[in-house]
Formats: structure tokens, C-alpha cells, sequence
């Protein structure tokens, strides 16, 4: 990871300011003693422990430009739920030590309204029109940003283009193409985020937002879960496509990861996937692939003339209302959403940037065609209680799906937990 | 030990320094004992009354509001706690009960003395040593789909990790295969403290096996059941792993665990999460108490025993 001679001595540096933070976390208001000296750090941004390269790489790029007021980045857990509970314990305890908060696009709503992040919305005019739409939109809690744009991700739709000569437009030709050649060839039609997790919530409201449908209304005030038929055709698409057999086996346990590596073995025609996959597939860097050089990637499709509609993914930062240093944390977070190197850093390596400059001169048609999907990309609604939306999403609608329960009413119970979620007990 | 030391005062030959001072040797332990049962106090008592305290409140973020009992309240018309019982519950007595029956198997086999029986003990608790999350990242592998271990080997296709009932017997099984060795082990320290004079004597009087087991290893094996099953149950009631990997907070398997740390993490409701965890204590205390009591009346017994 810090192999290569031009981030050596950046990491070397890094280090050496995860040894000054550990000193500086023990107390005394750092900026008094710093003086600016190389090694000692002015701030702690607590980040996720995946993609550390990327992260660091953007904290070496801010220390070179700041010497004296160097980020010290802590690494929390790749897992999202260990990571919520790292900042929890720092926040309820009331210890601070984290000043930059990389938040998951949902969770803005539940820190903004628990009063664990500073309010930024000052700074609407530095990313309003500069940063994706989806990615502000998900910053913002009751119309008011709390965190600023940092990285973002939406899903490509993966085909294999030795068995369908174009990608499907709409979800209905994706269900009988899939169906019939996974038949011919004997594998699986669809495969993706399947498993009772966040990423069924995702494939649902991907399906459910291309319907035409919308969880809330514009200042989400109510639920509209049940407007219209988007959540019904939603779900229908997903039971049909089980009792018609699209999906690849295992489908209903499957998480990113699963779905790649059956995608990768040839076990399926489609497959709904973030784009890390990419390399993965084409076989780079030793990996073995079966499907290298037959496969393509296409944005998602939608229902009859609706465009698809990828759900953002990605991080936020927010600065931490218990903060000893929160103008130099505000500066960060602002500069790590604006600057052009930086974002460009995240491109580089493969985590999509929310700056929408850096998809212009993009030579990659990948890239590019990454770039239109996120402009078109939606927010999941990041109200104060998203996570028990959630966890009634999962909850509900998996069972439905396999078929366990009625559809009418989890759909219902759904709506409900939409209601419930617009402001957190 | 302290048994063994009593009983060796009582011996004839006295050692150099016998008793004879002036505090009574009951007093002398209490006084011993002091420095540690208080350390115990504080480490075990004082999150257990944080967390009765931190329950009477309503927490949101940085705002709290003190409610009494209404997280209590809240608790007891909530049907996911109702829920989580039954699922505890269920999982706790069918995977204890299969664990002591093979336990016990196990026990009696390896009690048996036979050529390479000290490797067969060693091999026997392997799945013991394996942390509870690294196997129930492996069991769950087994049953999914793809490969479709499971479902391979019993040429059946069962939908083991989203079927409710079928999941709860993944991780049952899950469960007996990892804890049985651990039962065993505790049984076959109870086998070995039964004299062989015992199994001899029935042999002569014309006892079969059966009658030998049921007359004889049975009841003398009453105090290390009754240890091996108070440890099991209790440890069984506070299971987290093996349901949270298997099906992340999905109601069909979470237990009593599983349910409060949704709402310690995943909805953050501190002052609930900490009733459901008290609850949880309140449940697994009575629970330990009623076998604390069955081993409290089999020590009595014994003492008697011994004194006539």
C-alpha cells in the first residue's frame, strides 16, 4: 500500500504523526504547545479503516500544504456498525478526540439531531453546484447542511457481452433476458446485493426510485412511501424475478463481495455492483477472471421510460460539536470537499470523488460514464432515524420478497417506519 | 483447595505449623477474603447499577431526560423484546440440551481408557478453542448457497441462512458442535472423581451397564452436571455471535444479545438498550440462581454424607 517511493515519505510522516496524536489525545489543548512543529498534530479526522491508502494519501496531501496544522487520521473499522460505535463512545463520553467525523452518507440526520456535529451551512455556497447534487442533498439535515461531500459511489450495472449484445433499458428486459439466456447458458440471471443488510435497502430503493417513486416529500415532512405504485412495482419486480428464477443462486444471502466473485466465475449474466468490482473483473494485478474481456458496464436501468437511479454511497465529513479546535477542522472539511487536488487524489485511486470537475477530463469512458451516474444519482433520505427505516426496509421487505410474508403489509409497516424515522424518539 | 487444606488439618500427623492461635480459623479466612470479595463488588456490582441508573433515562445525543420507569414500560408492550425472548429461549434449550447429551458421550467415551485417548481429549476440544466469531464466520459460509456446503453434503436445498426456523437450527447446530467438546471436558472431570470400587462391586452383584450407568455415574456425576449445565444455560442465554453473523439484527434470529446492541448501536436509544440489558440480567441471574440453589442443595447433601 505505501509502496510507491513518491508516498514514502508522506507515510513516514503520517506515522509520525499517529505517534504525536496518541501523546496529544492525552489532554492539553494541543495548538498551545504545537508551534507548528513536523510531527505534532493540530486535529484528529476518524475515518473508515477501508480504503486507508486513499485517506492517507488526502491527509499527506493537506499536511503539505498545512504544516502547522497537520491531520492526525485515526482508522476506525471498515465495518460501518464498529465505526458508529468508535464515534458514539467518543462523542457520548464526552472525551472528544475526534474532530473531523468521516460520517456514511445516511448518517447525517441522526448526528446532526443528536447534536453530536456543528452546523456548516455557511459553506452552502462553496459546494452548491461544485459537489454532486445527491452528495449535498446527503449532507444536509431539515434543509441545512451538517457535513460537507467527500467521497461518493453509485453501481454500475454489469452485463457480459458474449451472452446480451446491449445492456437492458428497463428492469422488465433486464427480468426476461436474465431469465432466459441464464437458462440457455445454465447460470444465474441477476445477481447483487441480495443479503437482509443496508444493501437490499439499496436495491430496493434503486428499483423503487426508478418507478418514480420518492420516501418523502420535498422538506420531508411525511412519508410518501405509498404514493403512486413505485413500492409495489418495487417489490414485485424483486418476487417475480425470485419465482421466475432470475436471480443467481444465493442471491438472498449475497453481499458485495459474493456477488463479485460469482459474477467473476461466470455464474451470471447481470449483476448490480459498486465499481470496485471493475479491476477485478478484468482480471488485473494477477487476479483471476473468467469473464475478463466479456463483460461491460452500463448504468442502471429504470421502469418503462424512467431513467435508472443509482443509490449514492460514500462518506461525509462533519466536524465534531466537541471539537477543541473546530475552525481548523471546518477549514479541513471544506477543503477536503473543494480542493481539486484532493478529490482528484480520490479519483486516482478509484474511490469516486463529489467534485464534479474532476469527471470532465476524465479519459477513462468508465469514469465518465461513473461520472453521469452520479449526477444522477439519489440520496437515501438521511432523516434523524434512517437506520430503523432501515432496519424496517431489511426487516420487512427481504421476508416479503422470499416470500415469508404479505407484501401488502410489509410495504405497510414500511411506511410506517418511514413516519417513525422523521424524527428519532 | 481450601476443602483439601481443612481436611488435611484434621489429618493425625500435624505439620510444623499446626493451628492454635488465637483467631478461629473461620474468622481468619473472613478476613482474607475481604480484600477480594470487595474488589469483586466494584468490579462486577458497579456496572450492573450504572447500567439500572443509566436505564431510568430517555438519551438522545447529548440530551437526557430522566423518565423512570418508562423505558421499563416500553419494554414490556415492545414485540420485538417478546421476540427476542422466544428466540433466546428456544436457542438456549435446545442447544443445551443436545450439548449435554453429547458432552456426555463424549465424557463417557474418553473416561474409557484406550490407546491414544490423551490425543482424542486434545483433538475432541478443538472447536472449543476456535473463537465463537471466526466459527460462526465459517458455519456460515457452510450454509450458504454458494458453495452450498451444507446443502451438498445432505443433498437437500434448504434456504439455511433466510429460513427463520431452518437458521435457528444453523446456529444450533452451529452452537452444539462448538460447545459440546467444553461439556465434555467438565463432565469427564466429575467421570474421573468416581471410584472404581463403585463400578466393581455393582459388577459382582450382578449390575449391567445400564443399571451401572443409571445408579451409579449418574448420580455421583450430579454435581458436574449441574456445573456444566448452569454454565452452558447461562452462557447460552447472553449469546450473541453466532445470531448476529448469521442474520445481522433481522428479528427471525436475534436474541436478547443481538436486540440491545441494535439499540446500543444501530438505533441508538442508550436508556432503552441499557433496560433491555438489565432485563437480560434480571432473565440470566434467576435463571443462574435456580442452579446455584440445585448445586447449593447437592454440597449440603454431600456434607452429610460425609459427616455420618
Amino acid at each position: 500500500m505505501r509502496s510507491t517511493p513518491v508516498h514514502k515519505t508522506g507515510a513516514l510522516l503520517a506515522g509520525l504523526v499517529v505517534a504525536g496524536g496518541g501523546l496529544a489525545a492525552c489532554g492539553s489543548p494541543d495548538s498551545q504547545n504545537g508551534n507548528g512543529e513536523a510531527g505534532e498534530a493540530a486535529f484528529t479526522w476518524a475515518v473508515t479503516g477501508a480504503d486507508q491508502a486513499i485517506h492517507e494519501a488526502v491527509a499527506d496531501l493537506w499536511n503539505e500544504q498545512n504544516p502547522d496544522q497537520m491531520v492526525n487520521v485515526e482508522f476506525l473499522s471498515p465495518e460501518a456498525d464498529q465505526q458508529r460505535q468508535a464515534m458514539f463512545q467518543d462523542l457520548q463520553s464526552g472525551t472528544g478526540a475526534f474532530d473531523v467525523l468521516g460520517l456514511d452518507v445516511v448518517w447525517t440526520g441522526e448526528f446532526a439531531e443528536a447534536g453530536y456535529i456543528m452546523n456548516l451551512e455557511d459553506h452552502r455556497a462553496e459546494v452548491e453546484g461544485v459537489s454532486l447534487d445527491g452528495a449535498v442533498e446527503s449532507s444536509s439535515w431539515e434543509n441545512e447542511l451538517f457535513a460537507m461531500p467527500y467521497s461518493s459511489n453509485a453501481g454500475y450495472l454489469y452485463y457480459r457481452t458474449d451472452l446480451v449484445d446491449e445492456p437492458p433499458a428497463t428492469w422488465d428486459e433486464v427480468l426476461e433476458s436474465g431469465v432466459e439466456v441464464g437458462d440457455e447458458a445454465g447460470i444465474g440471471g441477476y445477481a447483487g446485493l441480495g443479503n437482509q443488510y443496508e444493501g437490499f435497502v439499496v436495491t430496493f430503493l434503486q428499483l423503487f426510485w426508478s418507478a418514480g417513486g420518492e420516501v418523502y416529500n420535498d422538506d420531508q415532512t411525511e412519508s410518501t412511501f405509498l404514493e403512486g405504485d413505485a413500492a409495489e412495482r418495487a417489490l414485485d419486480f424483486l418476487i417475480d424475478g425470485r419465482e421466475q428464477g432470475l436471480f443467481a443462486s444465493g442471491f438472498d444471502s449475497m453481499v458485495e463481495d459474493d456477488a463479485r466473485s460469482l459474477f467473476q466465475a461466470g455464474d451470471s449474466v447481470y449483476m448490480h455492483n459498486w465499481p470496485y468490482a471493475l479491476p477485478l473483473l478484468e482480471g488485473e494485478d494477477g487476479e483471476e477472471s473468467d469473464v475478463a474481456g466479456d463483460f461491460d458496464v452500463a448504468a442502471l436501468p429504470g421502469f418503462d421510460e424512467n431513467p435508472g437511479v443509482g443509490a449514492l454511497g460514500g462518506l461525509n465529513n462533519a466536524v465534531s460539536e466537541l471539537s477543541d479546535n473546530q475552525d481548523v477542522a471546518e477549514e479541513f472539511v471544506v477543503w477536503a470537499a473543494t480542493d481539486a487536488d484532493a478529490q482528484q487524489t480520490l479519483l486516482d485511486m478509484s474511490l469516486p470523488s463529489t467534485m464534479l470537475s474532476t469527471y470532465d477530463g476524465a479519459d477513462d469512458p468508465n469514469v465518465q460514464l461513473l461520472g453521469e451516474i452520479l449526477a444522477e444519482a439519489q440520496a437515501r433520505p438521511a432523516v434523524a432515524g434512517y437506520n430503523s427505516l432501515s432496519l424496517a426496509i431489511q426487516e420487512n421487505l427481504h421476508s416479503a420478497f422470499l416470500g415469508q410474508t404479505d407484501p401488502e403489509q410489509a410495504l405497510q409497516a414500511v411506511d410506517e417506519a418511514a413516519t417513525d424515522a422523521l424524527s428519532a424518539e | 483447595m481450601a476443602i483439601a487444606q481443612s481436611s488435611k488439618a484434621r489429618t493425625p500427623q500435624r505439620g510444623p505449623r499446626s493451628k492454635g492461635s488465637g483467631i478461629g480459623e473461620r474468622a481468619l479466612a473472613k478476613i482474607f477474603l475481604t480484600p477480594s470479595f470487595t474488589f469483586m463488588a466494584v468490579i462486577a456490582l458497579f456496572p450492573v447499577i450504572y447500567a439500572v441508573w443509566m436505564s431510568m433515562y430517555q438519551i438522545t445525543g447529548f440530551r437526557q431526560e430522566f423518565t423512570g420507569f418508562g423505558n421499563y414500560s416500553q419494554l414490556l408492550s415492545d414485540g420485538g423484546f417478546y421476540n427476542a425472548i422466544r428466540n433466546t429461549f428456544v436457542f438456549t434449550t435446545v442447544s443445551v440440551a443436545f450439548e449435554f447429551v453429547i458432552g456426555l458421550m463424549f465424557a463417557l467415551i474418553m473416561n474409557q481408557a484406550f490407546r491414544g485417548q490423551g490425543i482424542t481429549r486434545a483433538i475432541i476440544l478443538v472447536p472449543w478453542v476456535i473463537p465463537t466469531a471466526v466459527a460462526a464466520q465459517v458455519w456460515r459460509y457452510m450454509f450458504s448457497d454458494n458453495p452450498g456446503f451444507v446443502n451438498g453434503l445432505l443433498g437437500t436445498s434448504i434456504n439455511w441462512l433466510n429460513d427463520p426456523t431452518w437458521s435457528m437450527v444453523g446456529i444450533i447446530t452451529a452452537d452444539v458442535w462448538k460447545t459440546a467438546p467444553f461439556v465434555a471436558l467438565l463432565l469427564l472431570a466429575g467421570l474421573q472423581t468416581i471410584p472404581r470400587e463403585y463400578y466393581e462391586a455393582a459388577e459382582v452383584d450382578g449390575a449391567g451397564a445400564w443399571r451401572r450407568f443409571w445408579s451409579i455415574t449418574l448420580p455421583l456425576l450430579r454435581p458436574a452436571i449441574i456445573v456444566a449445565l448452569l454454565f452452558r444455560t447461562v452462557d447460552a442465554l447472553r449469546m450473541f455471535d453466532f445470531a448476529y453473523v448469521f442474520a445481522g439484527y433481522s428479528n427471525s434470529l436475534a436474541t436478547l444479545s443481538v436486540y440491545t446492541q441494535r439499540y446500543l448501536y444501530a438505533e441508538p436509544e442508550l436508556g432503552y438498550a441499557n433496560a433491555l440489558s438489565t432485563a437480560t440480567f434480571i432473565i440470566v441471574m434467576i435463571v443462574g440462581i435456580f442452579f446455584i440453589r440445585l448445586m447449593g442443595q447437592q454440597t449440603v447433601g454431600s456434607e452429610k454424607g460425609k459427616k455420618k
